[in-house]
């Protein structure tokens, strides 16, 4: 806010206040009385600040009133210089003279042949040069002449052409010094656009690093292309992984403790079935039953063996059971 | 040296229960009093040059000041594993193995020396053998007076130990005392 209070304009949103119309009474001599002044005033000035900071609303907040600034007023000098005007490209400037719009294209194109909607270009287009199966021939064709084989090579000039007019279009554009940034960036050699910098010399490790890493950006990492004579073998050529810290804290880390006690139990739940011996139970609880009958037969008992409590054979086998495995340990 | 990843962890401890079975806890889980410190810590394994070693935590924290190039050992080595990745018991796993074995053979004392020069065990050298001993399971190999021989996969059950002729084959070797003296730049 460009305020004016007692003379000064208050800028609050840069926190500053500017006093144009001061004019020093005279011309001091020596450095204190000078610097004194200087503090006199700057704390009116300060003061205003501080006056128009208070007056603004404030909301309540945990620490204190707070208070939003204002966006600041005072136009600062650019930082950096203009762009460039980009020089048109030979195209743009044949539109420009033959006076054709641009006009935007749908994705999707209607095949007649196929009676579907496909795409304009890319997997599965609608005039794929593949996809034709007959190209009739016409009255000027040469006799010995394969029409697919033109076709192709024919593609192959369109695309190069247009390779070179692009090209020629950034040396034009490069001569202004109007290169787009990423084209730009790419070559670290060229300074950023606009700026007086001297072209940094580039190091031959630094080229060498540049240009190990433009070869892994292939599809398949660089892995098949032909090396030439002298290029050095890329510095990490396997895949990268990532292991558990060796030591955390003291030792082993709660991610590994996890991760083993995880595998444990799959393991142990996995071979569950053979911590309880189905057949050494059986055999256990005939033993025990083919005993307590001839000791039953034996003795001549008042009490019926209905009302004896009978004691649950699957308790006794456990118990049997780990005493034995005790033993084997 | 690292610890194991999750699919060399499951080889390691694959491998290791069939000689174990349930003490696999044991040999996991187990408190190592090593160390300066009064807590007891616990054993983990570590991957140092493709063997894997049953180190104690004290031992690993260590360990860790000493470059990678000069280590040569640390701990207990219970194996490596091999170029296409799979993993082999070595002989100084047998401490551990015997410790908590699940299926035990014990050799008559004609038979030892047989088994410590690398050959397989026959029904003629057997003195004993725990019950219900499935075939392919692992065996930990003694002597008469309980002293550990060696480990390897029994080939027969229990119940077909007992039907087989004299010299059939009951322990295939996998591992003996006798290979420190054998094969002494291996280990």
């Amino acid at each position: 806010m460009g305020d004016e209070q007692g003379g000064y304009q208050i800028d609050l949103g840069n926190l500053a206040a500017f006093g144009p119309h001061h004019q020093f009474a005279s011309v001091l001599d020596n450095r204190e009385d000078l610097l004194k002044e200087c503090i006199s005033h700057g704390t009116k000035l300060i003061q205003a600040v501080a006056d128009a900071l208070f007056n603004l609303p404030s909301t309540e907040d945990a620490s204190g009133p707070v208070v939003s600034l204002p966006p600041p007023s005072t136009k600062f000098p650019r930082e950096k210089p203009l762009p460039k005007p980009k020089p048109l490209t030979s195209w743009a400037e044949f539109a420009i003279k033959k006076g054709i719009q641009n006009r935007k294209r749908d994705k999707r194109v209607f095949d007649e042949q196929t009676d579907s909607w496909k795409r304009r270009y890319g997997y599965d287009r609608v005039n794929d040069d593949n996809d034709l199966p007959i190209i009739e021939a016409k009255m000027t064709d040469e006799p010995g002449v394969d029409p697919f084989a033109k076709r192709r090579s024919e593609k192959r000039q369109r695309v190069e052409k247009q390779e070179k007019n692009r090209l020629h279009n950034l040396k034009a554009a490069a001569k202004v010094g109007a290169l787009p940034s990423h084209v730009q960036l790419a070559a670290t050699a060229l300074p950023i656009t606009g700026t007086q910098a001297a072209p940094r010399k580039v190091s031959k490790d630094e080229l060498q690093n540049v240009a190990g890493m433009a070869a892994t950006s292939t599809a398949s990492g660089g892995k098949f292309d032909k090396k030439l004579a002298g290029e050095k073998p890329p510095k990490h050529d396997k895949k990268y992984r990532k292991f558990l810290p060796v030591v955390e804290g003291s030792g082993m880390g709660s991610l590994e403790k996890q991760q083993s006690d995880k595998i444990l139990n799959k393991l142990m739940a996995k071979n569950s079935h053979e911590i309880f011996n189905v057949g050494k139970a059986v055999d256990m609880y005939n033993a025990k039953s083919d005993k307590k009958r001839r000791n039953q037969q034996g003795k001549s008992s008042s009490t019926s063996s209905k009302l004896k409590v009978k004691k649950s054979p699957y308790k006794n086998k456990s118990t049997k059971k780990s005493s034995s495995i005790g033993k084997s340990k | 040296m690292r610890p194991l990843d999750e699919s060399e962890t499951t080889q390691v401890f694959e491998k290791l229960f069939k000689f174990t079975g349930n003490n696999l806890k044991n040999i996991v889980e187990s408190p190592s009093h090593e160390g300066p410190d009064q807590t007891p810590g616990r054993y983990c394994f570590r991957l140092h040059k493709n063997r894997v070693y049953y180190v104690s935590e004290s031992l690993v924290k260590r360990a860790t000041n000493i470059k990678r190039d000069n280590l040569v050992a640390l701990g207990t080595n219970i194996g490596k594993f091999t170029k296409s990745g799979k993993f082999h018991l070595t002989i100084q796993a047998l401490n551990l193995l015997a410790a908590n074995a699940k299926h035990k053979v014990w050799l008559k004392p004609t038979s030892e020396m047989s088994f410590l020069y690398g050959n397989d065990v026959i029904k003629g050298g057997l003195g004993r053998i725990t019950d219900n001993i499935n075939a392919y399971d692992g065996v930990v190999v003694f002597s008469m007076s309980d002293v550990p021989l060696g480990f390897g996969i029994a080939a027969k059950s229990t119940q077909d130990c007992r039907k087989m002729d004299p010299n059939g084959l009951v322990v295939i070797r996998q591992a003996d005392t006798g290979e420190y003296l054998r094969s002494q730049e291996d280990i």
